[in-house]
């Protein structure tokens, strides 16, 4: 095997034969050694975050991972491949740019069957949203629909004050029975406050720079789109396999919907909801 | 009691049914082990090999499962290399399946060896001139490859993804995937191919010899294509054996459909090859070396039928299945020309090995029939409990199919 080993000689086989053995060990060594030190890289730049939800959304069903651009009707079938991240995607930028930036503009709350989505503020596809406020900090809190989803939680943990939270990466975690789950951030920035108080969860934001960019969050009339979507998604997975498929007649959504429907597979439909593989 | 290590989306038997399950399996495993320490401790007296019989049931399992783990390889490269995405679906348990399969493997040989303390012989003094040595060095090179790409699949566990360590570490390491699929695919050609190759080179077996392509016998060839006519195919079987014991829906049907077709092309490929390889045998290279053809099927158990299963029954005739669009994506017709493609396989490496070394080549010789001790047996049977215990923890608590999730929210 080697030219001090007993048995040895430099001839053509020898040298051809184990030079490819030999190449082929340094290829396998150095391709783990090169994921090793580009993990240990990743780790030290604080990109945990951003790699745990790029591996997660790859792993989401198709359904969850539809464009936003299916809400509005501008396309009848796409997935989105670029992580809910529409600040990088063309397709996204191309359909916005002949708009005037007014034409989703609407004042008043949107209702969809019941839940209420005020429209001063920004929506993240993980359920929360965004509101500027006058002190230059960012209100992000949790929307109606995961509100009632979740009713009151078991348990509660809110990041520590100072905590760099980045889009897509976590940004408070609930339990609830059985399952936990975490919710996304809708933007970056520091934590400068918290509330889990009466006026429900929140968390205050302070980017690191003057001007966000937005372009990720939902907003307008699309948000009326994206929420019927995911209501017809929950009513799917709530179907009593007993009885099927039933057609509502009217009222309002109960507050707490793990509560009442407890023997539904909620780690899976929290999952789906809150985009957690 | 064990749900959190279990992927979201997905549901899983109690671990109490799990239980039971996995007990016939360890059971097995158990006594295997025990026949293995009975052969390492008191020697390779307890088989039933001997000088002139010295490849026996142990070769034979080796050569089955290396050709049926041929899957992992040609999965990879076809998903990896040639970007068939859709072989997506099945990539994660294509890689544990051929983990089971090469790691069974050497693992038998280990014992095989009789002193596995001393299995790095080959590698310290290498006899490059041996095919068997190409084999080893592969082998080791292949596993050590199939371990690596394991590994992501085993760090994507729900549990162990928590740790951002294991989840970036598993992010890295999948993003070269790609280089240990490059690998994978010139250590499977080189190793598939000298298994066949060291056949091929008998010239005092004229049952198995056959003439050169360059530097190698056609059965380097024929046991390369074959293998990857037959990986994809057992990949289909283990994944419809999933999913008709889970119940559940692991993949598309367009994807067993995939496997199918790329399959079946390769097949008639191979058919086409080992027929024209068999005409050359039976009207040259055997009357050359002094032996009709004829002469090695007239003994008892061991005639001209096994020939006609293995080309015809289980080559021909499912390569047509899985070439026809229809009968294709008639399930039951898949799945029965996938099973008959590994069999033909299975049997190709019984003739090589077992009847091969069976058949008489000397004036003086006689036919030699072989019945593996029970001590061979159990160590046989342990591989496919060890097989039965990976995977079905694998199936458990590792992502092996993507779609499962989709599917079953359907």
């Amino acid at each position: 095997m080697f030219p001090w080993v007993y048995g040895f000689s430099w001839t053509i086989g020898n040298i051809v034969f184990l030079g490819i053995f030999f190449s082929i060990v340094t290829i396998i060594g150095t391709t783990v050694l090169i994921s090793l030190l580009r993990a240990y890289r990743a780790m030290q730049e604080h990109h945990a975050e951003a790699i745990r939800w790029e591996s997660e959304f790859q792993d989401l069903p198709i359904s969850v991972r539809r464009c936003r651009h299916v809400f509005t009707g501008e396309f009848k079938q796409r997935t989105c491949d670029n992580g809910f991240d529409c600040r990088s995607c063309a397709t996204h930028a191309q359909l916005t740019q002949h708009k005037t930036t007014n034409s989703d503009d609407i004042e008043v709350p949107i209702h969809v069957y019941g839940f209420t989505m005020p429209m001063d503020r920004l929506y993240h596809r993980g359920h929360t949203w965004v509101m500027s406020e006058a002190t230059g900090t960012y209100k992000v809190g949790l929307d109606d629909f995961a509100a009632h989803l979740i009713g009151t939680p078991d348990g509660i943990e809110l990041p520590k004050l100072g905590t760099h939270v980045q889009v897509n990466g976590s940004a408070w975690c609930f339990k609830k029975g059985n399952s936990a789950v975490r919710f996304l951030s809708p933007l970056d920035g520091e934590v400068v406050a918290t509330s889990d108080g009466s006026e429900g969860w929140y968390l205050k934001i302070q980017p690191q720079t003057k001007k966000i960019d937005t372009r990720h969050l939902l907003r307008g009339r699309e948000v009326a789109g994206w929420l019927l979507r995911e209501f017809e998604r929950l009513q799917a997975k709530l179907v009593d396999p007993k009885i099927g498929v039933t057609l509502a007649d009217g009222g309002t959504p109960v507050i707490d919907f793990i509560q009442s429907y407890p023997d539904r597979n909620w780690d899976t439909i929290l999952g789906d909801v809150f985009l957690e593989a | 009691m064990d749900k959190q290590y279990i992927a979201r989306g997905v549901s899983r038997m109690s671990i109490k049914k799990f239980g039971l399950w996995m007990l016939p399996w360890s059971i097995m495993l158990i006594l295997g082990a025990y026949a293995v320490y009975l052969c390492l401790i008191k020697g390779l007296n307890q088989t039933n090999m001997d000088n002139r019989f010295a490849f026996g049931l142990w070769i034979y399992l080796d050569l089955t499962v290396i050709a049926l783990g041929a899957g992992a390889f040609f999965t990879g490269f076809l998903l990896y290399i040639l970007k068939k995405k859709e072989l997506k679906a099945v990539i994660n348990s294509a890689v544990v399946i051929g983990f089971i399969c090469y790691s069974g493997a050497v693992g038998v040989l280990m014992v095989d060896v009789g002193q596995p303390l001393r299995a790095w012989f080959t590698f310290w003094h290498p006899n490059v001139h041996s095919m068997l040595t190409e084999v080893t060095f592969c082998i080791t090179c292949y596993l050590l490859v199939l371990a690596i790409e394991y590994v992501p699949v085993i760090l994507k566990n729900r549990k162990i993804k928590q740790f951002s360590s294991m989840l970036v570490f598993e992010h890295e390491l999948h993003k070269l995937i790609i280089v240990f699929a490059a690998v994978g695919t010139f250590l499977s050609f080189f190793h598939q191919g000298s298994l066949g190759g060291l056949y091929g080179v008998l010239i005092g077996r004229p049952f198995a010899f056959r003439p050169a392509l360059g530097i190698w016998p056609t059965t380097f060839f024929l046991f390369i294509i074959s293998a990857a006519a037959a990986g994809p195919c057992f990949i289909l079987l283990t994944t419809a054996l999933a999913s008709k014991l889970s119940h559940k829906h692991l993949v598309t049907k367009e994807v067993y459909q995939m496997l199918g077709k790329i399959s079946g092309s390769i097949l008639i490929f191979y058919v086409l090859l080992k027929t024209i390889d068999t005409l050359i045998w039976i009207n040259s290279t055997s009357p050359s070396l002094g032996f009709s053809a004829a002469s090695f099927y007239k003994f008892s158990g061991f005639g001209t039928w096994i020939m006609f299963t293995e080309i015809v029954l289980c080559g021909l005739i499912p390569a047509l299945i899985l070439l026809n669009k229809k009968m294709r994506m008639h399930f039951a017709w898949l799945i029965t020309a996938a099973s008959l493609a590994c069999v033909g396989i299975v049997i190709n490496r019984f003739v090589m090995t077992i009847q091969t070394l069976a058949l008489p080549t000397l004036p003086f010789d006689q036919f030699l029939s072989y019945v593996p001790s029970w001590q061979e047996v159990a160590t046989f049977l342990a591989v496919l409990a060890y097989g039965m215990l990976v995977y079905s923890l694998s199936f458990r608590y590792l992502t092996l199919f993507p779609q499962e999730r989709e599917l079953e929210s359907l």
